[in-house]
């Protein structure tokens, strides 16, 4: 009962948030954006070419009608043709986001496991050496600007000054062997700008956890290390680790396909809108952003129901 | 109780202060003509000149003084993480004291709101979306930083005000009738300078790293010498084996970086609060 009405107040706030990202894409793409007339016409449009064009973008209608067809394509998922190369917006993005997910999610994975792993280690060694090497590691790495990573990833393993070991751009795929030739420089690059701020943020989850009494019980009747790392604090911390990991995932996607597919020259989604933010593309932009906005909120109303799955105490509050 | 630790900030937050304030130092010398920038770029040498005594990083593509660049770019990012860090805070603060003023009220529920849709976009691509519609340049940039980075700050401050208020001496002012305003001012910004210390050290760290970026992607500065330009130049210059503009820029970056982190650090360690702020927030 009680849980029901918390997931319907949590869906209500889910769908405020949903009204206010759409409205804010649609202010600053469609409503404030550069008008597209001109671009999609002729040389010497005759007036009625004008209104024509107009009235397809629907320029000609109020401002709230625009704003519910705007909501109208997000829920059909049809935007229409990119400005620049006619290929329809859903096509583009079923073409590019499979290179996208396959490009970021062993980098993701991985800077996850390894920061949970190191910060859990500081953890147990609280005040170490080990510790504050992982730490003063942490606050490094933390300093290292993305674009340094990746250039200096590949300078060191994609040139001939350092290991020449993988390819310095592109990505042809067709069998695990080239992924795996491909995906290793972006995949360390997005371990590095991420493994910083992972552990510091497990570790402080990991430290929360292991200073509360019924550790101390669990340490006095002579439980093991890994008992009391992965079935205690682990599983206590999870709620937290949980939120971190769900609500970094769009974030780290977007910025990390973004940044890495521009660089490396991957036909990823990344690539898909740095084109278009470059070229004023404004149907592919106007997709990405919107999209990626309502994925993060869906995302946040499904760790608000996974909250109650890994931990039953959530929904009893 | 958050107390201004800077007395005693440890060997890594003096570190870190005197990173900041040789960096502010050099920042200050080039934003008064102090340091001659013009005249230290343009070296009148060849381009492509390896390091030697002259130029410590060797010269760019136009024959200009890689180092010297570095050393403007350094009062660039000064520039942009003090305009980004300052506007940051100050919206932070005040509405994180307006949301926490009255937690559960529609002025509250409406600043959580916005918040909440302000996190939601990612960053990158609202700073695209707000290029598109500003058409690009500086301003876009700036405008972009400012309006997703303070939610940070907000977020802490209402949390610490919400806690603040319900204080002896907070209620008690409140019973006497002062004006919410001056409680405010008087004894909930006071209380929350701790925090905002930090909140400021990390801002300018994002500031100075989203610059790079930005620049890197066409959609933050478009001229002038700026680490990020210099990067997204070397991004070039390295796969002809020229490595002068990384080297400096990166170099350069990553001390000043490592100070303001380090400072940011040193401020939240003697917190016993941290490690619970973090899993809460």
């Amino acid at each position: 009962m009680n849980g029901a009405r918390s997931l319907a107040r949590a869906t209500a706030h889910a769908l405020a948030l949903l009204l206010g990202v759409t409205l804010v894409s649609f202010l600053l793409m469609v409503h404030f954006g550069p008008d597209r007339t001109w671009g999609l016409l002729g040389k010497n449009p005759s007036q009625a070419q004008i209104d024509e064009v107009r009235a397809d973008l629907g320029y000609d209608q109020p401002l709230p009608a625009q704003y519910v067809r705007f909501l109208g394509e997000l829920v059909t998922l049809d935007f229409g043709l990119s400005d620049k190369t006619g290929e329809s917006v859903r096509q583009l993005m079923a073409r590019t986001l499979p290179v996208t997910l396959a490009l970021v999610l062993p980098g993701f994975t991985l800077g996850n496991v390894l920061g949970v792993l190191l910060g859990m280690l500081a953890a147990w060694r609280r005040d170490s050496v080990l510790d504050r090497l992982i730490l003063g590691g942490s606050v490094a790495g933390m300093s290292l600007s993305f674009l340094v990573i990746i250039i200096a990833l590949q300078i060191l393993l994609c040139t001939p000054w350092g290991l020449d070991l993988f390819p310095a751009r592109g990505w042809r795929v067709d069998s695990l062997g080239s992924y795996l030739w491909y995906v290793t420089v972006p995949t360390l690059s997005l371990v590095a700008v991420t493994l910083g701020y992972n552990t510091r943020f497990f570790r402080a989850v990991a430290v929360g956890e292991l200073g509360r009494d019924h550790i101390r019980t669990a340490r006095a009747y002579g439980a093991s290390t890994g008992a009391i790392l992965f079935r205690h604090v682990l599983r206590n911390g999870a709620v937290a680790m949980l939120t971190r990991v769900l609500f970094s995932l769009p974030l780290v996607v977007v910025s990390g396909s973004l940044l890495l597919e521009t660089y490396f020259g991957i036909p990823g989604i990344g690539r898909a809108t740095f084109d278009a933010i470059t070229s004023g593309d404004q149907p592919v932009l106007k997709a990405v952003v919107s999209l990626t906005a309502v994925m993060f909120v869906l995302v946040q109303l499904f760790a608000d129901a996974s909250y109650r799955w890994v931990d039953p105490r959530v929904g009893r509050r | 109780m958050a107390t201004l630790r800077l007395e005693r900030p440890g060997p890594g937050g003096r570190a870190g202060l005197v990173i900041i304030m040789a960096f502010a130092l050099v920042a200050l010398a080039v934003s008064t003509g102090l340091y001659p920038a013009d005249a230290a770029v343009a070296t009148g040498s060849g381009q492509w000149e390896p390091a030697s005594g002259r130029h410590w990083f060797g010269t760019n593509r136009l024959g200009q003084d890689i180092f010297a660049r570095a050393i403007v770019g350094a009062a660039t990012a000064f520039k942009v993480g003090m305009t980004v860090t300052l506007l940051s805070l100050l919206l932070g603060a005040f509405f994180g004291v307006v949301a926490g003023w009255r937690p559960g009220g529609w002025l509250d529920a409406l600043v959580v709101w916005l918040m909440g849709v302000l996190d939601a976009i990612p960053f990158y691509l609202f700073a695209a979306a707000l290029a598109f519609a500003l058409g690009g340049g500086e301003a876009a940039m700036y405008t972009a930083m400012v309006l997703t980075f303070w939610t940070a700050t907000a977020r802490l401050v209402r949390a610490e005000v919400m806690r603040l208020r319900q204080l002896d001496y907070v209620a008690s002012a409140r019973a006497i009738g002062v004006a919410g305003p001056l409680i405010a001012v008087r004894h909930l910004l006071p209380n929350c300078r701790h925090l905002l210390l930090v909140q400021a050290a990390l801002t300018f760290v994002a500031a100075i790293k989203t610059e790079v970026i930005l620049s890197f992607l066409g959609i933050g500065m478009r001229d002038g010498v700026s680490w990020g330009l210099m990067l997204s130049e070397s991004t070039q210059d390295v796969l002809a084996g020229h490595f002068g503009n990384f080297l400096a820029a990166s170099a350069l970056m990553f001390v000043l970086l490592l100070g303001f982190n380090l400072l940011a650090d040193a401020l939240q360690q003697p917190n016993p609060d941290s490690a619970k702020a973090m899993v809460g927030a």
